[in-house]
């Protein structure tokens, strides 16, 4: 009886010394999916016979001496707005009910040629918009604990996958907290590079100037593992750059690490619990070596205002090829313009709609120019303020949440408070820096997320300090 | 209802009904009068929330841009589409005929 509670470091050691085989670790997940998916539907679609020719290959390969590397063999969930070719790729969404990928997702074909493997497709909130997978049209996955609460989103199926032991690991995307948050509120580490350190291509484009694809995964040092794989420069991805080499240390002291606290992070805007956990996590740094202070992030504050004005342009833009045509759902009627109005209107939920429509707003003659281009230079100015932070500390700490996980149903009237979920998030993306969240411990048994930010392409100095961290924790 | 703020912009206070529709119609969105009730009862509390923004003194700010060179535009030359590649685009269609995609007319009133 295979126990599942395996870390691709520790599957990786199991499968080189033969103690399971791939095949034998894959069959054991997707038992495990066929038990407790029906009711966590963390899983849209499963690849069951892909998957276990792919456990066969690795054998294979393992039984002539030529296995991959760590990931071969690796059992993994993919969020289903990365292209699997061949398969149905939904972004949780109706209009995309019978589409099928026509192509791998560069970060697919990275992980093919490292021989992992393809459990299947998680559910998302439909077009990643949303911080609790309720947007999906495919209902909405349960927190892993909790049946009554959220796993967070949009990536909740893959949080849910990976703390259930549904998977070892999973690929997520963080557009503005879709990794970091979810993978607070189900207590696993969830990781989003610098922007341009992975490529999109294959991401269903949801805010091109924010997207990033990401682990999320039991470790940090799986965390750095999966990265590893799916990041590099990309011709198919014109933003991508490596930066500067990634050479975590995995150091157990932070011995003259500056950590920063943004005091605009500490008001009132947290639950108690959260905040007792991430003071005790501070304590616990300190006791590394670490040099904690105090730092001044006022333009921090306008972060969310200018995702929430920039994001839905870019949406509203990408958006626009989903209009029944060529793929996805088409509700033909009479004219080319009744086509489009009614197979956007019934294949795009709510949230969708109200995002295309703030886009097309901030975007429309007469208020171009105080949303969009105000909050476009707004947005230089957080840039520039993160990079003038990061001269005077190495890693700026705040919680995740404000929150742990929240009930089903508890937001979804109010569009507002649930946007006001990605508070801690969303600097990270608007200034296109790496951050991680990852377990500062459970209040009244839910988790608590901790997050840390580095500066641009210093993901190397970010997980040095999040596994220096959680293995004090241990 | 629009008021004139300290950096000159116009800034609408309050969506109304009719703009509503008109943003419908240019995001190619039908929506139900329903629907159309509830997205307008819900943008006004996101507008006034972002509407912080115009508060900032932006002087002598550029719009962002990412300083990072990235990769430079790809050469703008075609290349040959795998056969596998094909299939599923076929696969894709909502209507096809033969390997043709069917669409609705352009023109509402085609000439001849």
């Amino acid at each position: 009886m295979i126990q599942l509670e395996y870390t691709i470091a520790s599957a990786a050691k199991a499968l080189k010394e033969k103690t399971v085989s791939a095949t034998e670790l894959v069959r054991a997940y997707l038992d495990q999916i066929r038990v407790r998916n029906i009711v966590l539907n963390a899983f849209l679609d499963v690849h069951e016979g892909v998957a276990l020719e792919q456990a066969t290959e690795s054998d294979e390969r393992r039984a002539k001496g030529e296995a991959f590397g760590d990931l071969d063999g690796i059992p993994l969930a993919i969020k289903d707005n990365i292209l699997i070719q061949g398969t149905r790729t939904t972004a949780g969404s109706r209009i995309l009910e019978t589409y099928k990928a026509t192509n791998d997702a560069t970060v697919i074909k990275k992980l093919r040629n490292e021989g992992a493997v393809f459990l299947g497709k998680t559910n998302m909130d439909e077009f990643a918009m949303g911080s609790s997978t309720e947007n999906s049209a495919y209902g909405p996955t349960q927190h892993p604990r909790d049946p009554e609460r959220v796993p967070g989103g949009s990536s909740g199926g893959s949080a849910c996958a990976v703390a259930a032991d549904l998977c070892i690991a999973a690929l997520g995307s963080d557009t503005g907290g879709s990794i970091r948050q979810p993978a607070a509120f189900c207590g696993i580490v969830g990781f989003k590079p610098s922007y341009g350190h992975v490529s999109r291509s294959g991401l269903i484009a949801m805010a091109s100037s924010f997207d990033q694809i990401g682990p999320m995964t039991k470790s940090v040092e799986d965390a750095s593992l999966l990265f590893k794989a799916i990041a590099g420069s990309d011709p198919l991805d014109q933003t991508t750059s490596m930066g500067r080499p990634f050479h975590p240390s995995f150091p157990r002291s932070l011995k003259g690490v500056r950590i920063g606290l943004p005091k605009q992070a500490w008001g009132d805007g947290m639950e108690a619990g959260v905040r007792e956990h991430v003071e005790e996590a501070i304590e616990i740094i300190k006791s590394l070596g670490a040099v904690v202070t105090e730092v001044d992030l006022p333009e921090a504050e306008e972060a969310l205002a200018v995702y929430y004005v920039l994001m839905p342009c870019e949406v509203s833009a990408n958006l626009e090829r989903f209009d029944g045509i060529r793929y996805g759902r088409r509700e033909t009627s009479g004219t080319l313009l009744e086509t489009y109005l009614n197979s956007r209107g019934k294949g795009f939920g709510e949230e969708v709609r109200r995002r295309v429509m703030l886009g097309t707003y901030a975007l429309s003659q007469g208020y171009y120019d105080a949303y969009y281009r105000q909050a476009a230079k707004v947005r230089a100015l957080i840039h520039q303020a993160y990079t003038r932070v990061f001269e005077e500390v190495d890693i700026l700490l705040t919680p995740t949440t404000p929150s742990t996980a929240f009930k089903r149903g508890e937001k979804t009237d109010d569009p507002l408070a649930m946007y006001l979920e990605d508070v801690f998030t969303v600097g990270a993306n608007v200034a296109g820096v790496p951050s991680i969240s990852l377990s500062c411990g459970d209040h009244e048994g839910l988790p608590v997320g901790l997050q840390m930010t580095a500066q641009r392409f210093a993901d190397d100095e970010l997980i040095d300090a999040a596994y220096a961290y959680e293995q004090a924790r241990l | 209802m629009s008021v004139r703020l300290f950096f000159g912009y116009d800034f609408a206070m309050s969506i109304e009904r009719k703009e509503v529709e008109h943003l419908a119609l240019l995001s190619r969105i039908g929506f139900s009068d329903v629907e159309l009730a509830r997205m307008e009862e819900t943008l006004d509390p996101i507008l006034a929330y972002v509407g912080r923004l115009s508060k900032v003194d932006v002087q002598g700010a550029a719009e962002y841009q990412d300083e990072e060179p990235g990769l430079g535009l790809r050469a703008d030359v075609p290349s040959d589409c795998e056969k596998k590649v094909q299939y599923i685009i076929l696969e894709n269609f909502p209507d096809k005929l033969g390997d043709a995609l069917r669409v609705p007319g352009v023109f509402e009133n085609p000439k001849g």
